[in-house]
């Protein structure tokens, strides 16, 4: 077999060798705890809050707003919960966030609900972005915070960040958005844009797998997660993971000093493979198309195939894509995103995401669109002929 | 690299060996798990079913060095399995819902994944063996499970490869530990139906109809009568020549001889009531072309019951009525009738029902 080609770089991406180089000290001579007063724990301190003020800088924030996370999930978890439970004491009883969300905000705002508070949903346009017009009637004063993502993970939409924020301020509620795909790919600057909340991951831009920060504007309380020591001003307690942080700020630095070039060969071999296989597959759906987009994400659908038996195809070709959302056991589900923006069913079970990143050529997407139109002519013969059975 | 074949791994000994033993003989093995049915669907980021299963099939194949995926069968297996299940004891019938998951989700679905990924071949860790497009028992008869295969297309029979039927399960634990798939060799046999929680089927029901189910709601026992000897607290609690649950103080055993779902009876009588010498079937599929009628075959009414001969009386689009050569006892609507030749299949349906009287061919 030819050598296998990952399409799946918002699932995640390999750690960067320049973001490696800078972490291994603090797995050998500087393995000190930061909390601790000795030269171990003041060096480990040091390198610490230099890494804090990176990732800020990369944010246009200042670094006592940054806070360190496992990742994504948690900074979700610590923005929605963190605000709503705050909050909650105070009038303010809605959990605003969008059906296109990630799990990770959609699971944090359900558990809000759990809690007591009035979840709503800002209603979406066909083309995958937030109805501007319409976010007013779901973002009110009675709403503790709204969270909508910056750039959607399966079919790359950008929403309208800066507008939503702007009206979510202008009634008292708190913002978040889940800049997990936006980041490295859109500019991001706390100074201009008035979100009060944002999450970053690692592992999306080079990192490792395992560490996240969550920005959280300065003056705002936030009622912290976990329980414990003071680390991070005790908004999240727990040892410092030192090394992944470190990994992180590097990570974040080379993300925003490339941003423009990579989003510039990224949006190349993106169009070039909507482009192959478009022209291979007419009748082929790209969701979000009539939407700005990342550069980095193509969700297509061919009629008449299924996202599970097309992965499997194309995995077996040695071509690593994805679906909706995966389950637990590794089964695919139909994407709760592309239903939410109004796709049938139908359409929705076959959706295909790849997205293209520092593993991909130009070579390698022109080899998956040859290829597509085969995988796509199997597929569907097996599914009508079990369809006529 | 061989031909391609689609293995169904549930996790267990058997596909699990089942797969390593195509990988020796040179196929291009791709293994599958089937996820087909979760019990907590209303909660919203809900504990998928048999993860321990997935996960352990996914290890042999990562052992065995070939790609393994799940796949998403619930809706298919929710409408043909288990829907069918549920009406089926409504009924008053004792389904087996292994026989249609392997006619359907198995040999049908399944096969249309693996025509996906240009797989020519599906393989099972089925004990039963296929040769020249025909079915035959499993060579170690305690463990054959032909009686359960009776309903697939003949079509696929061509594409079946079934490593582990021509071998004992002794044999199958030993290749596990020859190949080093310690993390399965020694797991412990399913003996229960795979969606019914803890053993108890009435609980599906309650799930998929709810507790006022008719089947599930109080009724009478009677001899048949028609004389009351008790209350019953749901009729699919019982199967054809079950004694757990009866009332006592007879002078000989009771059996359930048979269930009304009309007036949700249970109707109870002693062991010569529960004796037939013939039977009807519907829904009747051959792995062969079909016999005649006044053909003599071997018939067998039940899991790991014997084969009795029987002679066909009377054959209709898919239903089939026989003659008993011998009394046989229990015979239970819903459950299978297989036909044999020997070790071969020859077809099969579901029990429509039993007759006391022995039937004759009509002139």
């Amino acid at each position: 077999m030819p050598e296998p080609i990952y399409l799946d770089h918002a699932a995640t991406t390999p750690v960067r060798e320049e973001v490696l180089e800078a972490m291994v000290p603090f797995y050998g001579p500087r393995f000190g705890n930061p909390s601790s007063m000795h030269r171990w724990g003041r060096d480990a301190r040091t390198a610490l809050d230099e890494a804090r003020e990176r990732v800020a800088h990369c944010l246009g924030a200042r670094p006592d707003e940054i806070c360190f996370t496992s990742g994504g999930t948690e900074a979700d978890n610590i923005a929605i919960l963190g605000a709503w439970r705050a909050l909650k004491g105070k009038g303010r009883r809605a959990v605003v966030s969008t059906a296109i969300e990630h799990k990770a905000v959609l699971g944090a705002v359900h558990q809000a609900a759990n809690e007591g508070a009035e979840e709503r949903f800002a209603a979406m346009r066909d083309n995958g972005v937030v109805d501007v017009s319409l976010f007013p009637d779901v973002v009110r004063d009675d709403t503790a915070i709204a969270s909508v993502m910056w750039v959607n993970n399966e079919i790359g939409t950008i929403q309208p960040i800066d507008e939503l924020a702007r009206h979510a301020k202008s009634v008292g509620a708190l913002f978040h958005t889940d800049a997990v795909q936006a980041f490295g790919k859109i500019a991001i600057d706390a100074s201009t844009v008035p979100f009060d909340v944002l999450t970053i991951s690692g592992h999306k831009v080079g990192a490792p797998k395992g560490v996240g920060a969550v920005f959280i504007r300065r003056g705002l309380v936030i009622e912290p997660l976990f329980h414990g020591g003071t680390q991070d001003r005790g908004r999240r307690p727990g040892t410092d993971n030192v090394a992944a942080v470190i990994g992180l700020a590097r990570a974040a630095e080379l993300a925003v000093a490339e941003r423009e070039e990579d989003w510039a060969r990224l949006e190349k071999l993106r169009d070039r493979l909507q482009a192959g296989i478009l022209a291979r597959v007419p009748e082929a759906v790209v969701h979000g198309l009539g939407a700005p987009r990342a550069p980095h994400i193509v969700n297509v659908s061919v009629p008449g195939t299924d996202s599970e038996s097309m992965l499997m195809a194309l995995d077996l070709r040695g071509i690593g894509c994805s679906a909706g959302s995966a389950c637990q056991s590794g089964s695919v589900s139909p994407s709760h995103v592309l239903s939410a923006i109004g796709v049938s069913t139908d359409l929705a079970s076959a959706a295909i995401r790849m997205s293209v990143g520092v593993l991909t050529t130009e070579a390698g997407v022109d080899r998956v669109a040859e290829i597509f139109p085969a995988l796509v002519a199997k597929v569907r013969g097996a599914n009508a002929a079990a369809a006529a059975d | 690299m061989g031909e391609r074949v689609l293995v169904a791994m549930s996790g267990g000994v058997d596909s699990s060996v089942a797969a390593a033993l195509l990988v020796e003989q040179g196929y291009d093995v791709v293994g599958a798990t089937m996820k087909l049915f979760c019990h907590d669907g209303d909660l919203p980021d809900r504990p998928c079913c048999s993860l321990d299963s997935v996960n352990d099939a996914r290890r042999v194949c990562h052992t065995l060095g070939v790609p393994h995926y799940v796949l998403n069968l619930e809706s298919a297996f929710g409408r043909d399995v288990v829907d069918d299940f549920v009406r089926e004891y409504a009924e008053g019938r004792t389904p087996i819902p292994c026989v249609r998951c392997n006619t359907f989700t198995k040999f049908r679905d399944l096969v249309a994944k693996a025509d996906s990924i240009d797989a020519r071949w599906i393989a099972t860790g089925h004990y039963a063996r296929v040769a020249d497009g025909v079915l035959h028992r499993g060579l170690d008869h305690a463990k054959d499970q032909s009686y359960f295969l009776w309903g697939i297309d003949r079509g696929v029979l061509s594409r079946m490869i079934l490593p582990v039927g021509s071998q004992t399960k002794a044999q199958t634990r030993a290749v596990a530990h020859r190949l080093g798939l310690e993390v399965i060799a020694e797991k412990r046999e399913s003996q229960d139906i795979c969606f019914v929680p803890d053993g108890d089927h009435t609980k599906v029901i309650r799930q998929r109809l709810g507790a006022n189910a008719p089947s599930l709601a109080a009724g009478p026992i009677l001899l048949s009568d028609g004389t009351i000897v008790g209350t019953h607290d749901g009729h699919a609690r019982f199967t054809i020549g079950q004694r757990r649950g009866l009332p006592g103080g007879f002078h000989e055993p009771m059996f359930v001889v048979g269930i009304r779902p009309a007036d949700r009876a249970v109707v109870i009588g002693p062991r010569t009531e529960l004796l037939g010498r013939g039977l009807t079937a519907r829904q009747m599929n051959w792995l062969v072309d079909a016999p005649r009628v006044g053909a003599t075959v071997a018939v067998q009414v039940r899991h790991r019951a014997p084969t009795v001969p029987a002679t066909i009386v009377r054959m209709d689009s898919d239903e089939i009525e026989l003659a008993l050569d011998e009394p046989v006892a229990a015979i239970t609507p819903g459950q299978s009738l297989v036909l044999y030749d020997g070790d071969t299949v020859l077809g099969g349906g579901v029990i429509e029902a039993g007759k006391r009287q022995l039937p004759v061919r009509a002139a």
